[in-house]
Formats: structure tokens, C-alpha cells, sequence
């Protein structure tokens, strides 16, 4: 175990090597001007485009700028973003709680309520709860996030002022750590969570239920119900058997705690990483879209190095070595 | 029956966290304006200062000597309102006197004095430090300090606009605070991240992913605002930005986009739409000079007759209506409406296809193969436009502009792309023509970078050089007597040799909630003085 643990870590670190390498030649080949949005349409002088332009090394040839790159980054630098001026270590801190709280949320609710569902449609297979639940959540999956996070800001927010079409909190409130300021955290954290949740959790519920109804059908199910265990423990049986396709989601939907949905965070204008992903792409912050790519490149290696462990600790037929 | 209720507790508990929660209520929400914008200012300090969320927030935080009156006249001493200065005299056509009004303070307390201003000069001028400004104040010879409340400030020769660049292009900032920072250290220094500025509001704090909090200087010298708080809140979607408005969480939004939303807010009761003349002007510029090699000239375009026929084929009025409603103008030369050297006697050339075919048929082209697109040596007139998908006003007269060219046999082929990449191609002149936008500053002198041959090696992107044009805007930027003439007739130099179709002169519609009184939006700033709007409690 040991050894391979070693050996995965050692492989994560030449994925990430790679995809930084990758990312950094993909971003600035990619056409377009980081500086269009620092100056906007106002008129600037060749000479402050000069200025601006040696201020972020932008000047310099692409092999020099890579070689600065990646010596700041061996010392944790990961430069200053071009649109905001600050350092992108420091943009990428304040960031992340936002995208964590709306992800952190959305996974919960995927891998309790969703898989709870997928289980219940499962033991009721072909049932009338069951084809009801399938159709909801076939519609589910199939509704575009971007159309159903404008209807729910449209009619909750805009027609029936139940919940706030935007933002962490009340601009209007103080950030100051009371039970009212939780609330209202919490309170606008419902629209976005809906929207995110409402597409995953569907796709969480159909591949649990798929993957449980084949574990009912288990020769070790139907011994465990004829040794006369409660339905209960016979759920519970199946359940370990039918959870490893949902390991795998659940490795492939880890890096939603840290980029939460872009388009997500676009239409609640929630303050999270993906919105700065966003403006960064919008704007060509090279810095910003480098720090950010990387963040998401790491969790998505430690989803598969996740996933793998769990496996591995959950099913005794595997073995690492 | 304890689950039951802990979940009614839950939903009640969220569906009452409401703006009139207790953390919010600490907040006077009548005194307090939500305006919602594209981004935050990050670093509002005169010096670093290059887009217009920067300059928004330094003009409620740093005060000029003067600033421009209604009229927005630029030229001579007349016009302009009094700041930091309660007065100004000349002691002779080199020299200005600004009094500074001794009431003024900065926000730690501390009086503003002629050494402030004459430090700020000394950063504003170096061209190692900011090179746009010291580029726009290079007629300033000196600037010195007369005691603690006079500035002397002298020019290399004179011109109409001394007092405008005096004023206009400088805020002063707190010397006994910014002299010790080094100046390339300026922007990431305590003082950038907390500024001490001397106008109507005053630093609160920034959530840099969220928003801006500023409050009302109490001690303000000229009147402490009606406003207590201003929150600029970001949403950079623009949908977002009319939910926010709709739903009660803010209380403005700056110019509202797409216009197709004006209707469904002046139907509201409780918001009112504010319309404001811009020194924003689009236009379709034709590049001059040949794409690949910048030596030669435009095989199509360097022709202004061809260029003249291409105005003359758009019906630009029509094509402003369905892009912008009522929201813009068709300019004559790249002159904003509300700019004082607009011509009120030229009107811009009127659509004439007829004309348009006769000025194309006399340099040869003409439809040899009947295939609707005009040819000369078996080329057909092919043009690519170069347009941002990012701007919606402008791919809708990209649109159009493909249609109305080809009742004349020009053949428009639209290159879109986003707004960093559509720049990159501008900038590296990689275009026929080119969907522009320009926000212009008050000053005419302005003109000169864009379309003067002065500007070939900077933003004159299209190579429009007519050393004609020079020499009247060189003129009437240096002129003794009343520069509108020359101006004017500069300007229909420029109309004439069609440089570019000017398409729109832009008005900017905001929508500003009704408690909210004697509003006024700058055109030169628009949230500038916002420190003069009163609050009707009762709305």
C-alpha cells in the first residue's frame, strides 16, 4: 500500500507538471489582448501600453515569461492578476471559502438525498413511485442549469421576492460571524444550491438505482434474505455492493467544491472561483486563469486518488501494490 | 412532530433572513445607494487609474482643483466649478493661480495644502510613473507652492485648455501619506488598500469579489452628503444586473443593456430612468493601410471614394434605431452630441445608394458578372469586419451593416470574436474594417491621438492621416480667439475624407431608485456627484 501510495503521489506530481505546462502555452497562444480590459475603450498612449505591458512581463518572449513563471511558482508565487493588480495566491484564498460552501453543499445533498432516492426507486423497481421518480428525475437531468437557474432567479427572486437572485449576502449586512449573517448566508445560498443540485442529484439518483437494483439481484442478497434478515440489513448489504459506480461520480464530481459551476456563479454572481475563472477567461488575466486552472487540475487528480483509496478500502477484492 | 417542527423552523428562519434581518438593519437602508457594476474598483488611486471603475470610486474619494460645469466646455477659464480651489486667477497667459479653499480636509483630519497638489504634479508629470498623464500634461512647465493654500502653476505656451488640463487631469493626493512610498510600490502599499482621499466619501472597505462600501465624509467641506453609504455591488452578467434592480436588492445600474430592458423599468413605479449624454461614439473605422503590410495602402480602402460610397450605402439612422432605440445619434465626424465643438449646422451625409453606386461604378467597380457583388479586375469588393460578440449594440449593426452593403454589390464578411481577441486584431491591424468604440475624454485635443497623422505609431489603428486635418486641429488646440471655427472646420475635413462611418453618439440610460433626488449623472464621471443627491425618506 505504501508503495503505491508513494507511487500515485509521484504520478499526480508529473500530471500536474504536465497540465501546467500544457495550460501555461494553451492560455497565452490563445488570441486575444490582457490588456483590453485594463484599458476598455478609453484611448491609452503606446507609451502606458508599454508600461502596462513591462509591468506584467507581457513584453517578454514566451520561453522567458514561462522560465519567471515557473520560478515564482516553485517559491508559491502565482503572479499578480493583470485586471485586479493583487496577488493571485490572495485572490484564489478569498475565493475558495464561497465555491467550498455552494460545492460542499451541493456534494452533500447529491451523495445523501440523491443516493437515499436512487436506493428508495430501486427497491421499488418498476413500481408507480419509482416511474415517477424516474420521469422527475430524467427531466431533472435533462434541463439545461443555465435555463433553470434563470427561471428560479426569475420566478423566486424577481416575481415572488421569496429568495435573492444574487450574491454571498445582503450587500447590506456585515460580515460579522452572528447567527443573522449565517442566515443570511444560508438564505442565499438556496437558489444557486437548487440549481446546481437539482441536475447532479438526478444523475447521482439514476446511477444509484441502476447500480442498486443489479445489487438486489446479488446471489449474497437473496442468501441474506434467506437466512430472514430484516429488509433493513438486506438494504444495507446491497447498498456496499451497489456504491462503487457511485465512487466514481463521486471522484468525477469533487472539483465542483472549488469551481462550483462558472455559469452558476455567473447568473447568482456568487463570489466564488468560478466567476473569477470567468472574468479571468473573459479579460485573458493569464495569471488568474494559470492559478485557477491549476487549482482545478489539483482537485481533479485528488478526485481519482480519492476515488481509488475508497475503493480500495471498501472492496476487499482490491488490492494495491 | 419534533422533525416537523425543526423543519419550519429551518425554512421559516431562511425565508425571514431577509435585507430587514438584524445584521442588515445596523444599516440606514434609505441613506444608503446599492448601485450595482460590471467591477470593482480595486485600486481607486488617481495615479494607477486606467479604467472606469477605478476613476469612478477616485472621484467620490479624491477632489480636483475645479471641475467641469454643465455645459462641459474645455476651453478658456470660464465654465468650470470650484473644489479644492475656491478660486482661480491668471497672472499673465502662462500662468494660473489656483486659492485653495482652506475648509478642506483630508479624511485623517489633516488640512489639503498647495503642497499636496504640487507632489501630485510631481508624480502626474513623471512619464516613468504614468505615462498617459504626463503625456496629456506636457505643456505644464511648473507647478509650485505660494504658502499653504496657493499653487502656481505655469505653462510652456499658451492654449485654450490650460485650466482643463489643471484641473481635469490631476486629483490631488495626500503628501504626508504617499511621499514616503516609493511610486512603483504604490499600488500594492497600505494606502492603495485603504485610501485617504479629501472628497464627499470616504474609504469604508472592499470585498474584493463582492463589493465596495463607502460613506459619507461627515466633516465634508462643502456640505456633508445626503447619502450616508454608497455600495457598489459587482455582477458582471447583465441579466443579473436587471434581477438585482428588479428584486429590490439595488437601487441603480448604470448603463442598461440590452435597451430592449428601458421600457420594462419606466413601467415601474418606484424607479426612474435617467438619460445621459455620453462622450462615448461608435463607429465603423476603415483601415487605410494594407493588412499584411502596413508600407502600402489598402487596396480598397486607402480610395476615399470607395470609403465615401460605403458611408453614403448605410442607412445609419434607420440602423441606430433598431440597435439603440432612442439611446443614440448619428455624429457628424467622430464628435460626441454633447461635445462643444459640435458642428449644430453640418448634419451627417444621408443614406444614398444611388450616389453610393456612382461613386463605386466611377472607381471601376461595378457588377461585370451579374452576381450582385460589385468587381473591378475580376475581384469582387470584399470586406472583412471585425467585430466584438461582447457588445450587443455593435453585432447588431455589424448585422446590418452586411445588409445595407449589399443593396450597393459590397460583399461584408463578419469576423466575431470576443472582446480581448476582437482588440488583439485591432490593435494589430488586422482588419478591413472595424467595429469601434471610443469613450472619449471632454477634450477635444483628444481627437488628435485617433485621427490626426500624429497618431500613426499609437491608436490611429486605421491610418487616417491628412496632413490637412493636422494642421486645423493643431490650430484650434493652440488657438488665441475662439477655437470652435477651426474645430469645425477640422472636423468636416475628417466627415469628408470618411475615415470611418461614424455610426452612433451614444446616451447612457440609468435606472435610479425615486427616493433618491436631484440626481445627477456626470457625463465625465458618472457617479461623481452623488454627494449633492438628496433622499426622499417617504418613497
Amino acid at each position: 500500500m505504501t508503495r503505491w501510495l508513494v507511487r500515485r503521489i509521484a504520478q499526480a506530481l508529473v500530471t500536474l507538471l504536465i497540465v501546467s505546462v500544457l495550460l501555461f502555452f494553451i492560455i497565452r497562444l490563445t488570441p486575444g489582448d490582457p490588456l483590453s480590459r485594463l484599458t476598455g475603450d478609453r484611448p491609452i498612449s503606446p507609451a502606458a501600453v508599454a508600461q502596462l505591458k513591462h509591468l506584467y512581463g507581457l513584453d517578454q518572449p514566451l520561453l522567458v515569461q514561462f522560465s519567471a513563471w515557473v520560478r515564482a511558482l516553485a517559491h508559491g508565487d502565482l503572479g499578480v492578476s493583470i485586471a485586479q493588480g493583487r496577488d493571485v495566491t490572495t485572490l484564489l484564498a478569498e475565493r475558495l471559502p464561497a465555491s467550498l460552501l455552494l460545492g460542499g453543499v451541493v456534494l452533500l445533498l447529491n451523495f445523501t438525498v440523491g443516493l437515499a432516492f436512487g436506493v428508495w426507486q430501486a427497491k421499488r423497481h418498476n413500481q408507480l413511485p419509482d416511474r415517477v421518480l424516474g420521469a422527475i428525475s430524467l427531466t431533472a437531468y435533462a434541463t439545461p442549469s443555465f435555463l433553470l437557474g434563470l427561471l428560479l432567479a426569475g420566478l423566486l427572486s424577481v416575481h415572488w421576492h421569496i429568495f435573492p437572485p444574487c450574491c454571498l449576502r445582503d450587500p447590506l449586512a456585515t460580515d460579522d460571524g452572528s447567527l443573522a449573517g449565517a442566515l443570511d448566508v444560508l438564505h442565499h445560498l438556496v437558489l444557486p444550491v437548487a440549481t446546481l443540485s437539482i441536475v447532479s442529484m438526478a444523475a447521482t439518483m439514476r446511477q444509484q438505482r441502476g447500480a442498486m437494483i443489479e445489487a438486489l439481484k446479488l446471489d449474497c442478497v437473496r442468501t441474506a434474505r434467506a437466512k430472514g434478515l430484516t429488509s433493513g440489513a438486506v438494504t444495507w448489504h446491497a447498498w456496499r455492493n451497489a456504491l462503487f459506480p457511485v465512487l466514481t461520480l463521486f471522484g468525477l464530481w469533487l472539483p465542483l467544491l472549488v469551481t462550483g459551476s462558472v455559469f452558476v456563479e455567473s447568473v447568482f454572481a456568487w463570489p466564488g472561483l468560478g466567476l473569477l475563472a470567468y472574468d479571468a477567461i473573459s479579460g485573458r488575466d493569464y495569471p488568474v486563469l494559470m492559478g485557477t486552472s491549476l487549482l482545478v487540475a489539483l482537485v481533479v487528480v485528488l478526485g481519482g486518488f480519492l476515488t481509488d483509496l475508497a475503493y480500495a478500502t471498501l472492496d476487499p477484492r482490491v488490492r494495491y501494490r | 412532530m419534533p422533525r416537523n417542527l425543526l423543519i419550519a423552523a429551518i425554512t421559516g428562519a431562511l425565508t425571514c433572513a431577509t435585507p430587514s434581518s438584524a445584521t442588515a438593519q445596523a444599516v440606514d437602508r434609505a441613506h444608503t445607494i446599492v448601485i450595482v457594476v460590471g467591477a470593482l474598483a480595486s485600486q481607486p488611486i488617481p495615479t494607477l487609474v486606467h479604467d472606469r471603475w477605478n476613476q469612478d470610486a477616485a472621484d467620490l474619494l479624491f477632489l480636483r482643483l475645479a471641475r467641469l460645469g454643465p455645459t462641459m466646455m474645455t476651453a478658456g477659464d470660464k465654465g468650470f466649478e470650484p473644489q479644492l480651489a475656491k478660486s482661480w486667477s491668471r497672472r499673465d497667459s502662462l500662468t494660473l493661480i489656483f486659492n485653495l479653499d482652506p475648509r478642506a480636509r483630508w479624511h485623517d483630519g489633516q488640512p489639503v495644502t498647495a503642497k499636496d497638489v504640487v507632489f501630485t504634479f510631481g508624480l502626474f508629470r513623471d512619464p516613468k510613473i504614468d505615462p498617459q498623464h504626463a503625456l496629456l500634461l506636457r505643456s505644464v512647465a511648473s507647478v509650485n507652492a505660494e504658502g499653504e493654500h496657493r499653487v502656481i502653476i505655469r505653462f510652456t505656451h499658451y492654449y485654450p485648455e490650460q485650466l482643463y488640463d489643471a484641473t481635469y487631469q490631476v486629483q490631488p493626493l495626500p503628501a504626508h501619506l504617499v511621499d514616503t512610498i516609493p511610486p512603483n510600490l504604490l499600488g500594492s502599499s497600505d494606502f492603495a488598500r485603504h485610501p485617504i482621499g479629501n472628497g464627499p466619501f470616504v474609504w469604508d472597505s472592499l470585498a474584493p469579489a463582492e463589493k465596495l462600501t463607502l460613506d459619507a465624509s461627515p466633516n465634508y467641506f462643502l456640505g456633508a452628503p445626503a447619502i450616508q453609504r454608497v455600495i457598489f455591488l459587482k455582477a458582471s452578467d447583465p441579466d443579473v444586473q436587471v434581477n438585482m434592480l428588479l428584486s429590490g436588492t439595488a437601487d441603480a445600474i448604470e448603463n442598461v443593456a440590452p435597451v430592449s430592458n428601458i421600457p420594462r423599468f419606466a413601467s415601474m413605479p418606484n424607479l426612474r430612468i435617467v438619460q445621459v449624454p455620453s462622450f462615448t461614439i461608435g463607429y465603423l473605422l476603415f483601415n487605410q493601410r494594407d493588412r499584411k503590410d502596413r508600407s502600402k495602402p489598402h487596396p480598397i480602402l486607402s480610395d476615399s471614394l470607395v470609403r465615401r460610397a460605403l458611408l453614403l450605402g448605410l442607412d445609419r439612422p434607420a440602423m441606430l434605431r433598431s440597435a439603440l432605440g432612442a439611446m443614440g445619434a448619428v455624429p457628424y465626424g467622430p464628435v460626441p452630441l454633447i461635445s462643444w465643438i459640435r458642428d449644430p449646422d453640418s448634419p451627417p451625409a444621408r443614406y444614398d445608394t444611388t450616389q453610393a453606386r456612382a461613386l463605386l461604378a466611377s472607381r471601376g467597380w461595378t457588377d461585370h458578372d451579374g452576381d450582385s457583388v460589385v468587381d473591378r479586375d475580376g475581384k469582387p469588393l470584399e470586406l472583412e469586419l471585425n467585430v466584438p460578440t461582447t457588445s450587443a449594440v455593435r453585432m447588431q449593426l455589424a448585422l446590418e451593416t452586411q445588409q445595407f452593403l449589399s443593396h450597393i454589390g459590397v460583399r461584408i464578411i463578419l469576423r466575431t470574436s470576443d472582446g480581448p481577441t476582437w482588440n488583439s486584431r485591432r490593435n494589430q491591424h488586422d482588419f478591413d474594417i472595424d467595429a469601434s468604440s471610443s469613450g472619449l475624454d471632454p477634450s477635444p485635443s483628444g481627437l488628435m491621438q485617433s485621427w490626426s497623422c500624429l497618431g500613426l505609431d499609437g491608436i490611429n489603428v486605421g491610418a487616417a492621416c491628412d496632413p490637412r486635418v493636422d494642421s486645423l486641429m493643431e490650430r484650434a488646440i493652440a488657438a488665441k480667439g475662439n477655437p470652435r471655427p477651426l474645430w469645425f472646420a477640422a472636423i468636416r475635413r475628417i466627415e469628408e475624407d470618411a475615415p470611418a462611418a461614424f455610426m452612433y453618439s451614444l446616451t447612457n440610460a440609468f435606472v435610479v431608485h425615486r427616493r433618491f433626488e436631484h440626481v445627477n449623472i456626470r457625463p465625465d464621471g458618472w457617479w461623481a456627484a452623488l454627494g449633492e443627491w438628496t433622499v426622499n425618506e417617504k418613497r
